[in-house]
This record gives structure tokens, C-alpha cells and sequence, in this order.
């Protein structure tokens, strides 16, 4: 395949948000896209996110602009018709509760500001105002406007939906076929050799052992909640919350765990009248398990900020895994060894945020074209473990 | 207020010692406990507890009148929080 | 010494308490109504009087009675469980004033019972229509028959017990409508002289239901329901392909039971509790196997907790006796006539009632030409997603994924309604008032 030429066949590996976002590009563009997964679409972490579709957590720097790109390219499949009633745009309130919570706050704002995005800044008086199921100990906040909102699986299966592109369930894969001339030739699987022009590995926590990345990669377990509808409460949230809290720790709100367990605060009203709570950050791996101390804390946070939730069943908990990378940025672009290899993994918990954009980004780099999103921080080749043949 | 009764939706309903909210509410000659949260209509249908389409508000709270024990003047609503 | 929790005060968790007491272990018993018994041994409430029941039924529950009557069985009543997290804790609720509570055990005994199996047709979730269990449950609390002009419908030997138990506290079914035709397999019925009990019980209900002249119509289905003014019309398709209206106050409907074992965690015999299951929450088959079931799980916990090998061999034997007896009675009540296909149920028919899930909606979202997995049905349909999550509807909404689209694997139930507590919705403000971790030595509540 030369640069200029369109690859005739293109296999993913993976099939969450960034593996159904690069087949929906690529199927755009007329490219044959099969996707194989070990379970099915959107079965591991797209399947047990926040989705939050936000700048609010970001501060300066290359993951400040692939959220801003990811937000936009929300809003335009919003106005293509393509995510109708599935994005929902709505402000993000980050909440201070204390003089250290209001300094960093501040500060914060005035940076997201200086990026472009459009804040504004609420002392008590308004935002009990404008936001009034807020608890009177919340002192300060700041509305980031033009954040949003999208459950993963249904994005995941509205993309799938629209592209026709085919599926391939229950399709664990083993290992890289490698061709003679150092390209790749497929991916050997447990339902046999399933081969393609290009390869995408877009598995998350899958991708360490396809892609051999022993220490660049780890699970990171996060504990989210769902309650039951509460349509008065619902409708009287402008917008979702977030604790100021993490602020006052160096990691992001989605960073690691400064020990085996970080709480980050978010309260997010689902358009069924519900809340989505979340959540813990933990060094782990094991998805299908929830603890009472967890989601205990999770609770007593989110009332100490929305009393209204005290009144409001807990209808489930689940667990995401998500794959974290060790300087905390994802691993995008092509494989520096073959050729036609191509891995965007390691979103931990900006996967809704940014799975569209990389997947469109990934797509432009399949066709052999320059994305419009510079792929440079994310690329695999700052770590010498993804300098060897994969 | 009279000893044997609690408040459905602001009216007296009569129960015997024991007897679940769904059981006094039934014997009343209400089939329909009224709008849940969803707005769809909930009413007595399982009896143990596992459907949740009992649910009522019972002094504010929650829950599910089949598994619930009526006693003395307690307020109980509808799960919609809405009167009528 | 060792603690045992055991959910449920049915046969199979009284069996299991009785069980460990005999064995000098002590455990906790958490039963979410306030009296024990569980559905087959329901307990009149206050001062009701009980219905009338069978010798032997009588003896069965006092036996079961004198078997936790020591101090080593302590009693919680009224106390919802809300699941096992994964910490091996112990929720509970409490039903009068709506705390919750953290227990740790060293094993648990999971005797939840089972729940009824309820095929959806039209009208099935109006208001005036339950399932005949939760009739039953009225009944047995209240002793006080159920008002009006009363419908039960649906398939297997509950519904000939609740006519009989009706007939006997005066207010007798309107009609009673079986898919199968118990009278026409006299062969099969023989072979329950092998069950002297469960034929006695049986042949009891049976004659009291003949005896009293009420319509007993087999291989008859009810098709649909409506509202009509102050009162319900059924639809019924009779044996001979006859249509008939027929107008009830009450619908009671039932086709079996299932396990009441949805996010409950699999059973295992290490770790921190060990997790046993006994009785319908294992394997639906009914009382006999429950009692059985229960002594078995008791004798199970005993041996593990002590280190030593138990023998389960004479409990596993009466356990296959009544798999024996239930496979008979379903040869029995087995379908006289094909039932309508679920595919065939009109498209707004509700599957799921929780999240107001519709047949159209489930066919409307197989139309993608991938096969979709239970779990993205459950995500993009949101079906078994709501309150009950998926107890009355997952199997519905399996069975029709299975009944659309022959040539893809069948969803399991699990796939639609994960595995994970809360196993019920609960209180924000209860979990978050919970005491952590508390042991159940401190907390003895006796009824």
C-alpha cells in the first residue's frame, strides 16, 4: 500500500468506543472494516464509564486539546444526525468547598479560559442560583460551557448501526501475524487467522500483550453508580457536578491513585431522569466486583454536594477497567516498527471523551493521510519497549 | 387519627395489625397505587418483593408496599410523588 | 466461633439452621417478612388465623420449627437482603424502619426461594393483575380470601392449590385456566404413588377444585387482557380453538417457578464467606427438595467450617427423588396444546414493565444484521435495566431474542441481568447511615 492509496481491507482489534469510532471513519471512506472481540461491542470499559464528554478535568497541554477536538467532533456528528438524541450537551460544574478548593479553582477557570473554553465563574449567591440542588456547602463554582454528555454503548452501537460495518464476537485474539516484508499480515485468534491490509489494535488493556508492553500499560479499575429515576431533581441540575477537590492533588481528576484507591466526584443527570455516580480510581482489575466502602463513599460524597440525593434509591453499581499508561497520555498512531500497524489504547477515563476523535485520527493515519489532530505526544515511540517488533 | 388506619394519598385506609401497606390497600379496593417515577403505573404484583411494581412513598421514603407493614398514621403517597 | 448467616426462612433456610444447630454451630437467619415459613409455609400476620393446610404440611413446619427453637439460631426478621459485595459483606435492609446493615460471616447460606415465572401477554401489567404467588401471599398473611370475581391463569400445580386454599376461606375462583391437562395423564399420575406426600397434596387440591364445580378449563390459555370500566376482560383461547371474554375483578397468573438467584454471586466452597445455595434458590423444585437441600447445605457448612469431609451422599438422593417427582408433575401439567409463540405477541405488548420495554421495541433492535449479545440488548434496549432488574422479564426477553433469531446462540439470563449487589434497589441515605462491618453477635433479635 503506498501512502496516497486506500487500503482495501482493515481489521481492529477491539471493538469499543475507539475500535467502532476507527471502523466508522474508515467505512465512511469505503474501506472494508472487520472488527473481532474477545466478547462484544462496548464489553469492557466503553461498557462502564461516566461518559463524560468534557474539558473541565484538563489542564494545558496535549490532552486540554484532544479534548477540545473530541468535544467538537461530538457536537458536528450531533449535527450530522449521526448521534442524534445520544450526545447530550450540557454544562460541567466543578464545585469548591473550601478557601484552598476556591484558590485552585480560580486558577483553574482562568486556565481553562486561556485555552479557549468558555467559563464562568460563581460565587455562593449564584451559583445557588443558578444551580439550586447544590448543598449551601458548596462555595464557588465554575461552569464550563460546552461539555456534554454520551453513554459509550450506545455510541459504540449507533456507530456500528450507521457504518454496517461487521462484527466479530466472541473472537479473542492470540498474536500478530507477521508478513515477510515486516508488515503484519493479520491477527492469529482462538476462531483462527483473520488477516487484513492494516491492523488496529484498539483492545485497551488487550493491546499489552498483542503489542508485547509489558510496563507501559495497566489496568485501572473504576466503581461507578447508577440510582433511580428522581425526575424533579433531575430536571433542577443544570448541568453535571464535579468535586474542585482533586484539584488540590497534582494528578487530573482521571489520574491515578496517589495510593491503591482515588476518589474523583462526578454527579451526571441522565436524560432518563436517573444520576450516574461516580467514582473510585484503583489499581486493579477486577471489573466484576463492587465494595460497600466504596460505594459508601462515593454516596456520602455525592450527597455532601447534592442533598436531594439522600431521598433517591441506588439502582446498581458496576465496575469499568480501564487501561492507563504510565505518563498518564494514550498510546495513538502507527507502530514504529510495521508499517501497516496502527494502536490507540490507553485512554483510561477519556475514553467516551476522545475515543471519536482518535478513531478519526487513526483513520486518516490508516488512508495515509495527516490527521488534523496531532498525534505527536500520544505516539508509541516514546517508550524504547515499542521500538521492538511487536 | 383512628389507631388502625395510615393515609393513602390523604384518605384514611382501615388495616389489621401485621398486614403489609399493599394488603390494607388492596382490601380497600385500590388496585392502582399510582404513577412511579417513570410516570407508569404501579400496583401489586408479586407479593415477595422482587418486581418493584408495588412501589409507594411511605413518610417520604421509598418502597415496597408488599413488603412493608402498614401501622398507625403513616403518610403514604404514590412512588411519582404526585397527588390525585 | 464460627458465624453462619443464612438468607431466607423458608423450608430450605430453616432446614439449614436446624442443620447447623445439630451440629453446635450457630448462625443468624435473615427473613424479609415478619413471620417464617417462606411461600409454602406463609404465616398468617397478627392476629389473621391460618388458612387451613394438610397434616403432613402442618408437621413438615412445626418439625422445621423445633429445629431452630435453641439459642444457637438467632432470628432476624423483617430484614431485606441487599447482596454479597465483593468483599464478602453482607447487606441488609430493615423492613420497619429502613436501616441498613453490614454483616461479615464466615459462610453464608443463600435460601432465597425462587421466584414465579410469568409469560407476558397483553394487559399482563395492568393494575388487578398479579402473579398467583403474590395472591397466595395476601391470602396466607391475611387469611382473608381476595374481593370480586377472580381469574387464575397460566400453567402448573400452583394454580389448583391457591383455587383449593381459596375455596376453603370462602371466596372460590371465577375460573381457573391450564395450559396443560393434569386429568388426561392417569399413567403419569401413577408413577407420583411413588411420592405419597406430594400425591396426597395434590390429589387434595384436586378434589376440592372438582368438588366445587368451578370452571376448570384445560389446555385453555389466556391471550390478553384489558380495563374495561371498573374491571378487567380476559381473553381466553379454549382447547377446542373457541374464543371467550370473560370479565374478573383479579387476574392471578403463573406459569412455574424459577430460581430467585439474580446478583446473587455463584456458590463457592473457600474464601471469605463460603457461599452455599439450598433449596428453589439452587434448583426450583420445590418443598421436599428444599428441606432436603437445606440439610444438605447445613451438613455442607459444618464440614467446611471444621475442616472435615462430609458425606452428602443420602441428601443428594432425596434431592434426585424429587427432581424425579418434579419432572413427572411437568410431564403432567406439560402444555395440552402449543402455547402462542412469544413471537407472535403483538408489538405492544410490555416485556419489560420497569423500564416500559415493548415486543416492537426488542424486534425493532434486531434488525442490525450482527447477531447482538444479551448484554448490548440489556444496553440498547434497556431491557432488565430497570427496578426489578430483569427478574420478570429477562427470560421473556431471552426466550424471544432466541425465538427471533434461531441461528443465534441464545442470550443467558446472566447476560441480561449481570451479577452484582445491591440485589435490590436501596436507600441513598440508608447505605451511607450504614454501620460497617458489624458482626451479628452484637445485634440478637429474636421474633
Amino acid at each position: 500500500m503506498t501512502r496516497t492509496e486506500l487500503p482495501s481491507s482493515v481489521l481492529i482489534a477491539g471493538c469499543g468506543i475507539v475500535g467502532a469510532a476507527t471502523a466508522f471513519f474508515l467505512a465512511r471512506r469505503g474501506v472494508d472494516v472487520t472488527i473481532i472481540d474477545r466478547e462484544g461491542p462496548a464489553a469492557a470499559a466503553t461498557g462502564a464509564a461516566d461518559g463524560a464528554v468534557s474539558v473541565a478535568s484538563k489542564r494545558p497541554g496535549p490532552m486540554m486539546v484532544a479534548a477540545l477536538s473530541g468535544v467538537a467532533l461530538y457536537r458536528q456528528l450531533l449535527a450530522e444526525g449521526v448521534l442524534a438524541d445520544l450526545f447530550t450537551p450540557r454544562s460541567t460544574f466543578i464545585i469548591a468547598a473550601s478557601d484552598e478548593e476556591c484558590t485552585v479553582l480560580e486558577a483553574h477557570g482562568a486556565a481553562l479560559s486561556g485555552e479557549g473554553v468558555t467559563v464562568e465563574t460563581l460565587g455562593r449567591t449564584a451559583l445557588a442560583q443558578r444551580f439550586p440542588a447544590l448543598s449551601p456547602s458548596a462555595r464557588m463554582g465554575a461552569e464550563v460551557k460546552g461539555d456534554g454528555h454520551a453513554i459509550g454503548y450506545r455510541i459504540v452501537n449507533r456507530l456500528l448501526s450507521t457504518s454496517g460495518v461487521t462484527v466479530r464476537r466472541g473472537v479473542a485474539a492470540k498474536h500478530l501475524i507477521e508478513a515477510a516484508n515486516g508488515r503484519i499480515a493479520g491477527i492469529a485468534t482462538d476462531k483462527g487467522e483473520f488477516r487484513a491490509d492494516a491492523v488496529v489494535i484498539a483492545a485497551g488493556n488487550g493491546a499489552a500483550s498483542l503489542l508485547r508492553l509489558d510496563g507501559v500499560m495497566k489496568p485501572r479499575k473504576g466503581q461507578l453508580l447508577v440510582t433511580e429515576r428522581a425526575p424533579a431533581l433531575n430536571a433542577s441540575m443544570p448541568g453535571s457536578i464535579m468535586s474542585g477537590r482533586y484539584l488540590l492533588s497534582k494528578g487530573s481528576q482521571k489520574g491515578g491513585p496517589a495510593s491503591g484507591r482515588g476518589y474523583g466526584l462526578v454527579v451526571d443527570p441522565l436524560v432518563t431522569g436517573q444520576f450516574l455516580i461516580g467514582g473510585t480510581r484503583e489499581d486493579s482489575d477486577a471489573r466484576q466486583t463492587n465494595d460497600f466502602d466504596a460505594v459508601k463513599h462515593i454516596l456520602a460524597d455525592a450527597v455532601a454536594l447534592v442533598p436531594g440525593l439522600a431521598d433517591v434509591r441506588l439502582l446498581r453499581a458496576f465496575a469499568g477497567v480501564r487501561t492507563a499508561v504510565v505518563d498518564s497520555l494514550p498510546l495513538v498512531g502507527r507502530w514504529p516498527v510495521h508499517d501497516n500497524l496502527f494502536v490507540a489504547a490507553g485512554f483510561e477515563g477519556d475514553g467516551i471523551c476522545l475515543g471519536p476523535v482518535m478513531g478519526q485520527a487513526i483513520a486518516a493515519l490508516v488512508c495515509g493521510e495527516q490527521p488534523t489532530l496531532d498525534l505527536s505526544p500520544f505516539t508509541p515511540s516514546r517508550f524504547s519497549a515499542c521500538e521492538v517488533a511487536a | 387519627m383512628s389507631d388502625n388506619t395510615f393515609l393513602w394519598q390523604g384518605q384514611p385506609i382501615a388495616f389489621t395489625a401485621g398486614e403489609s401497606i399493599a394488603a390494607a390497600l388492596t382490601a380497600a379496593g385500590i388496585m392502582n397505587f399510582g404513577p412511579d417515577m417513570a410516570g407508569r403505573d404501579t400496583r401489586y404484583f408479586c407479593g415477595i418483593g422482587a418486581c418493584q411494581g408495588c412501589l409507594v412513598q411511605v413518610d417520604g421514603r421509598l418502597t415496597e408496599s408488599c413488603l412493608t407493614p402498614a401501622s398507625a398514621g403513616l403518610q403514604v403517597t404514590n412512588a411519582g410523588g404526585t397527588h390525585g | 466461633m464460627a458465624e453462619v448467616i443464612i438468607i431466607g426462612g423458608g423450608p430450605a433456610g430453616l432446614s439449614a439452621a436446624g442443620t447447623l444447630a445439630k451440629a453446635g454451630i450457630a448462625s443468624t437467619l435473615l427473613e424479609q417478612r415478619a413471620t417464617l415459613g417462606g411461600a409454602i409455609h406463609r404465616q398468617p400476620v397478627g392476629s389473621a388465623k391460618p388458612v387451613s393446610v394438610s397434616t403432613a404440611a402442618r408437621h413438615r413446619f412445626e418439625r422445621l420449627m423445633q429445629g431452630i427453637a435453641t439459642p444457637l439460631v438467632r432470628l432476624r426478621v423483617s430484614t431485606t437482603f441487599l447482596g454479597i459485595d465483593g468483599d464478602g459483606c453482607m447487606l441488609t435492609e430493615s423492613r420497619t424502619d429502613g436501616t441498613v446493615a453490614a454483616l461479615k460471616a464466615d459462610a453464608v447460606i443463600l435460601a432465597t426461594g425462587a421466584v414465579e415465572k410469568i409469560r407476558p401477554v397483553p394487559g399482563w401489567d395492568l393494575p388487578g393483575v398479579s402473579t398467583a404467588g403474590g395472591l397466595q401471599v395476601m391470602l396466607k398473611e391475611t387469611s382473608t380470601p381476595p374481593k370480586g370475581r377472580i381469574l387464575l391463569a397460566g400453567n402448573g400445580p400452583l394454580l389448583i392449590a391457591l383455587a383449593a386454599q381459596m375455596i376453603r376461606a370462602g371466596n372460590p375462583p371465577l375460573m381457573i385456566v391450564e395450559a396443560g391437562n393434569p386429568l388426561a395423564h392417569p399413567v403419569a399420575a401413577f408413577g407420583l404413588l411413588a411420592h405419597t406426600t406430594l400425591l396426597r397434596e395434590a390429589t387434595g387440591y384436586t378434589l376440592d377444585v372438582l368438588r366445587s364445580g368451578i370452571p376448570w378449563k384445560r389446555g385453555a390459555c389466556l391471550t390478553g387482557i384489558t380495563a374495561r370500566d371498573d374491571a378487567l376482560e380476559a381473553t381466553i383461547l379454549h382447547a377446542d380453538g373457541r374464543t371467550e371474554i370473560v370479565a374478573a375483578d383479579r387476574i392471578a397468573l403463573h406459569d412455574g417457578i424459577r430460581e430467585n438467584d439474580i446478583g446473587l454471586p455463584a456458590a463457592r466452597n473457600n474464601g471469605k464467606p463460603i457461599i452455599l445455595k439450598a433449596g428453589d434458590c439452587r434448583q426450583a423444585l420445590g418443598v421436599f427438595a428444599a428441606v432436603a437441600d437445606g440439610e444438605r447445605a447445613g451438613s455442607e457448612a459444618a464440614s467446611l467450617l471444621r475442616g472435615n469431609k462430609a458425606a452428602l451422599t443420602r441428601f443428594e438422593r432425596r434431592i434426585d427423588r424429587q427432581v424425579a417427582a418434579q419432572r413427572l408433575l411437568a410431564h403432567i401439567f406439560a402444555p395440552a396444546l402449543p402455547l402462542p409463540p412469544l413471537s407472535a405477541l403483538p408489538d405492544d405488548c410490555t416485556l419489560c414493565r420497569c423500564e416500559g420495554r415493548t415486543v416492537g421495541d426488542l424486534k425493532a433492535l434486531l434488525t442490525v444484521k450482527d447477531g447482538l449479545s444479551g448484554r448490548e440488548v440489556k444496553h440498547n434496549g434497556r431491557f432488565a435495566m430497570g427496578s426489578c432488574q430483569g427478574r420478570f422479564c429477562a427470560a421473556n426477553t431471552a426466550a424471544l431474542m432466541a425465538a427471533l433469531r434461531p441461528d443465534v446462540p441464545a442470550p443467558t439470563l446472566r447476560d441480561l441481568t449481570g451479577q452484582r449487589w445491591p440485589v435490590r434497589p436501596v436507600s441513598i441515605a440508608a447505605l451511607i447511615g450504614a454501620a460497617s462491618n458489624e458482626t451479628t453477635n452484637d445485634h440478637e433479635v429474636r421474633s
